[in-house]
């Protein structure tokens, strides 16, 4: 299940671009469901260990990567730690509810993803409430930012 | 600082087009729009001017606030247009805020967070898009890059149950009475950030918000996203004293001409949003004259049929020329 907390809290990596170049291994890029959320998110194609063909900048490093799909392969890599998941656009949201399904992740939210209207199972850490709709999302996280 | 100024950012990759009227201007919307890659661009520059291959074209110098040390960078820089991106953990504290308004520099900032302390407008609030156009001759594939406005919502003409207004003070007063007259429920929510739990608390009517768009951008966010359960409909002049301006009760072509082109008369470093500059303005021109203005009590002359029709016609023009503000 996707676990969120909103709004300010402790122990949140927060500059996640920073945190990513700093810990990336180059084994991650080989992962196919790492292949796919870059395709997905950003439109890229992964060539190689340190090498991604970006439709908008050509042939980049991984640091070049977009902020959010950056913070969805270390959710996707390191689910125990939380990470500040603002830097991601609603169009990252799909893959933090796909990559909960196997294994709990928890991330931060300093404001409202919009995670579309699918059924959701999203568990709000401030109070502890379930939720399975944007709609009861937003009731609940209004209160926390 | 004051003005409104075009900026082009480019490289023989991608360049990106932008206009900043304000002091505050925030980027935010989908990931791999090209936010980092403008504010690294102008890091770039910044860092090393042409010798970077970056070129950036606007009447201001553009600079970016990196590091820790930002309190005294700020103070050093003066009369720029200076440029933030994401992961920097300050920007939501009070002292970020507070230098911002003691600043003369206007600020672009990549963020999804919402900033309270930050007195931004919902026009302010903005998106990168790709506009590129495939050219057959072309040499090379630049990508072209634009901000939009992602709070551009058209007003809609509709009858709401119940009208929701910011203000508890003179736009109250006055929204309350318009409404009176309509058979329509008018609440006060006593400030932008009660607007969400109001709005929460009402039952399955249409709900018409009535806030100061010029500083209502942080709120924007929570209160659109109640969307996703409510009937919710937007009333967002730039400030309620705007409106009055704009209604003509108030004579002079001096007045006429900021409100065509406010940006060239609100100091920023004065004036922390237009919503302020708009309330000092109206109380300067009304100072001594039976329309005298206060924003804790309103004079009841604006309650007079004439002058209560002249307002209601500014907004009617509002809404039927389909804007917000």
């Amino acid at each position: 299940m996707l676990r969120i907390i909103f709004g300010k809290s402790r122990d949140i990596i927060y500059n996640t671009s920073m945190y990513f170049s700093n810990v990336f291994q180059k084994e991650w890029l080989d992962d196919p469901y790492v292949r796919k959320m870059i395709k997905g998110v950003d439109g890229s194609e992964v060539l190689g260990d340190y090498l991604i063909k970006s439709k908008a900048l050509g042939l980049i490093a991984p640091a070049q990567l977009s902020g959010g799909v950056k913070t969805l392969i270390l959710t996707y890599f390191l689910p125990e730690k939380i990470f500040n998941a603002s830097t991601c656009g609603d169009n990252c949201a799909r893959w933090f509810l796909d990559m909960s399904k196997k294994q709990d992740r928890t991330i931060n939210l300093r404001h409202i993803m919009d995670f579309g209207d699918r059924k959701m199972d999203i568990q709000i850490l401030n109070n502890g409430a379930v939720v399975h709709s944007m709609s009861e999302l937003v009731d609940v996280a209004a209160d926390y930012l | 600082m004051k003005g409104s100024y075009r900026i082009v950012v480019q490289n023989n990759i991608v360049q990106f087009k932008l206009q900043v009227n304000r002091n505050i201007t925030i980027i935010r919307g989908d990931s791999a729009t090209g936010k980092s890659t403008l504010v690294d661009m102008v890091r770039q520059y910044s860092l090393n001017g042409q010798d970077s291959g970056v070129n950036i074209s606007c009447e201001k110098e553009c600079t970016v606030l990196v590091g820790v040390r930002w309190q005294s960078e700020i103070a050093s820089i003066k009369n720029s247009i200076v440029f933030l991106d994401e992961g920097l953990e300050f920007i939501s504290e009070p002292a970020f805020a507070a230098a911002v308004q003691a600043s003369d520099n206007y600020f672009v900032i990549a963020t999804r967070e919402t900033l309270f302390h930050l007195p931004y407008s919902v026009k302010e609030v903005y998106g990168l898009r790709n506009v590129t156009r495939k050219k057959k001759y072309q040499v090379f594939n630049r990508i072209y890059s634009e901000f939009y406005p992602l709070y551009d919502e058209k007003m809609v003409r509709i009858k709401p149950d119940v009208v929701v207004v910011e203000d508890s003070n003179s736009g109250y007063q006055f929204f309350s009475a318009l409404c009176e007259k309509e058979g329509i429920r008018c609440v006060s929510a006593k400030g932008n950030s009660n607007i969400y739990k109001v709005i929460r608390e009402c039952g399955d009517e249409t709900i018409m918000v009535v806030a100061d768009g010029a500083v209502f951008g942080p709120e924007m966010e929570r209160v659109l996203a109640f969307r996703k359960a409510k009937k919710v409909v937007y009333f967002l002049p730039e400030s309620f004293e705007w409106l009055i301006l704009r209604s003509g009760l108030i004579d002079g072509a001096k007045v006429q001409e900021i409100l065509e082109h406010p940006y060239d008369f609100i100091e920023s470093e004065k004036y922390f949003s237009w919503e302020r500059f708009f309330t000092a303005l109206l109380i300067q021109e009304t100072k001594g004259t039976y329309l005298q203005y206060s924003k804790s009590r309103l004079n009841e002359n604006y309650l007079n049929p004439k002058e209560k029709r002249s307002i209601g016609e500014a907004i009617r023009q509002l809404v039927e020329n389909g804007q917000t503000s």
